[in-house]
């Protein structure tokens, strides 16, 4: 996996820490122009109402909502690749599994903004939470969106909790190497770890039990969302394959965004010894299984609609196809199934240029994906005269680029402050090989 | 009584440094910690090491979790007893999934905690007998004898292919 001496992982690691050229302030603070963007969108939202969005009856779950499944399918990749991978003993996870979990914790806090946004009145937000008020209104647990409320805030814990602890061997790795105002950061951030026999005797024991539970959650998590719009009974959302589809299509999309992401910083910080193409191939394998479960996923739905013989439900579908929004589900079918398939080549799948436009179509055609489910469901439901149409408006726009550009913000300043790649892991790694 | 002094010896092998720690009472020292960049199988081999608690509290803390995400839901519930869409008002069912939740999330707390307390953490105070090397490609042996054998024990560390820094 690796060749590299301990002295070597160390040196590559910490070169990324090193004080930042001034083109790398500049795209953070492009990013951050994003962020203000996106921030001044969601105020103007909040003085002039939710009306400033392009939400209405029958279609009132729009970008928000496509935006929140986006994000959290997007956070689910880390916890794969840092949870069920090490149960699975897989090593090749170990030098992306650290940027892999940072990727989970800055996408579900983003997607977490999401349901805030959707509200509206986003001072109200009290009225999810298991608080006494002057009504002795309690929320309702037979609800799948309180589910969601405990699903995410959950999962945004667990996986901050497992990144962290994880992090904790690295950050005094990072003390050791370092003087003056960083080596107190360090100090404190580390705990004072020290690597002595009975810390990693327990650590071993703790992390693996971390992966342990951060598996099911994981799995959970995204069905909790999929529960969200098959408890409703709106045709094309009212279905039981919805929390395997919808695990499948935030495992697709999370691989997808880890390579997005993975092919710059490597090149980036000349970690091309580490990051291997062989890691990235197996990652591109990965997506090539993901995008044949998600292709299962949408022929089973059409196949459902015509065996279960419901006149709503086949024009449902018989709508996709040929509606308002065919061109929005033939554009996902072509971008998560069959653009993935040319992985199954060799030469594609080693090729960096390939890999990365393939990893960014896939991103885009998720986001459609969701687009077609959430706005297809209820634009085209039972009684003919109120189906409707709905496009984002500007302000949705704003927001979804106000979206990312948090999300690269936040993951800008981590890989040039903490350490990106896991050193204590990649040691282990050459351990191991050796 | 002479004072007593600490001596690590810096290995750049575990084998090495796992030797050292099985020589050490024999030749009369005591030894106190040892430190590496990554848990060792060897050193834990030496050591005879049982697992660590923290499952103990991991468990605790689901248990507890499985119990309050249930007991939430059913609280919350019955303050409002309405039925909706003909469900029971104590509907257990829906009610796994707050109780699995909570579950998760209690273990979590539980195996934070458990990490804590037996890794001895924060422990800032275990730095001032520690050596930086023993984070990047050094495993360290940390013993102690009385002063008088100060240089008994450095030398016990160099013959075992280490090199030794004494800890003032």
């Amino acid at each position: 996996m690796t060749d590299l001496a301990y002295a070597q992982i160390d040196q590559t690691i910490l070169n990324t820490l090193e004080r930042p050229r001034p083109r790398y302030w500049f795209f953070v603070a492009l990013v951050f122009c994003g962020v203000l963007l996106g921030a001044g969108a969601w105020t103007y939202q909040i003085f002039v109402g939710i009306g400033v969005g392009g939400q209405n009856i029958p279609v009132v779950w729009g970008t928000y909502l496509i935006n929140f499944v986006f994000w959290v399918g997007i956070a689910h990749s880390g916890t794969l690749i840092s949870a069920i991978l090490h149960l699975f003993r897989a090593g090749w996870r170990n030098p992306i599994a650290r940027a892999a979990e940072t990727m989970t914790v800055f996408a579900v806090c983003v997607a977490g903004l999401f349901p805030f946004i959707h509200l509206g009145r986003v001072w109200q937000v009290y009225f999810m939470l298991p608080i006494p008020n002057q009504r002795f209104l309690w929320p309702n647990f037979l609800s799948p969106l309180v589910f969601d409320v405990v699903a995410i805030s959950t999962y945004l814990t667990v996986s901050s909790l497992f990144w962290y602890t994880g992090l904790v061997p690295d950050l005094a790795v990072v003390r050791d190497r370092s003087t003056g105002l960083r080596y107190k950061i360090f100090r404190i951030l580390s705990l004072g770890w020290t690597g002595a026999h009975h810390q990693w005797l327990n650590f071993s024991r703790g992390y693996l039990f971390f992966a342990a539970l951060a598996t099911p959650l994981v799995i959970s998590v995204h069905s909790v969302v999929s529960w969200d719009f098959a408890l409703g009974i709106v045709p094309g959302w009212h279905t039981t394959i919805f929390a395997p589809y919808f695990v499948a299509g935030a495992i697709h999309s999370g691989l997808a965004m880890v390579l997005t992401l993975m092919i710059p910083l490597r090149h980036i910080f000349r970690c091309e010894r580490i990051i291997t193409m062989d890691i990235l191939e197996n990652v591109a394998k990965t997506i090539i299984l993901t995008g044949l479960i998600v292709g299962l996923a949408y022929g089973t739905e059409f196949f459902i609609a015509w065996y279960s013989r419901n006149p709503v439900e086949i024009e449902s579908f018989h709508w996709r196809v040929t509606g308002t929004y065919a061109f929005g589900f033939y554009f996902m079918a072509f971008c998560n199934v069959l653009i993935p398939m040319m992985l199954l080549l060799k030469p594609l799948r080693r090729s960096i240029p390939w890999l990365f436009g393939i990893s960014l179509i896939i991103n885009f055609g998720m986001w459609w994906e969701r687009f077609v489910i959430i706005v297809g469901g209820v634009a085209h439901d039972y009684p003919p005269h109120s189906w409707g149409f709905y496009a984002p408006s500007i302000i949705e726009y704003t927001i979804l680029v106000g979206s990312f550009c948090l999300f690269l913000f936040l993951f800008l300043l981590f890989v040039k402050h903490m350490p990106s790649i896991s050193m204590t892991e990649m040691k282990e790694t050459a351990t191991h090989a050796g | 009584m002479p004072a007593e002094t600490y001596i690590m010896g810096l290995f750049r092998d575990d084998g090495k440094a796992a030797r050292a720690i099985q020589d050490l009472g024999a030749a009369g020292f005591s030894f106190r910690r040892a430190h590496s960049p990554i848990p060792s199988h060897k050193i834990m081999e030496v050591l005879k090491l049982k697992k660590g608690r923290v499952g103990w509290f991991t468990l605790t803390g689901g248990i507890l979790g499985f119990l309050s995400g249930f007991a939430l839901a059913i609280f919350c519930s019955v303050q409002w007893d309405l039925i909706v869409s003909g469900k029971p008002i104590v509907a257990l069912i829906p009610f796994v999934i707050v109780g699995f939740e909570f579950t998760i999330l209690f273990s979590v707390f539980g195996n934070v905690i458990g990490l804590l307390v037996c890794s001895r953490l924060p422990d800032y105070r275990g730095l001032e007998l520690y050596d930086p090397r023993c984070s990047g490609e050094h495993f360290g042996v940390l013993a102690s004898c009385e002063s008088t054998r100060q240089g008994e024990l450095m030398g016990f560390f160099q013959k075992q292919g280490g090199e030794a820094r004494v800890f003032e």
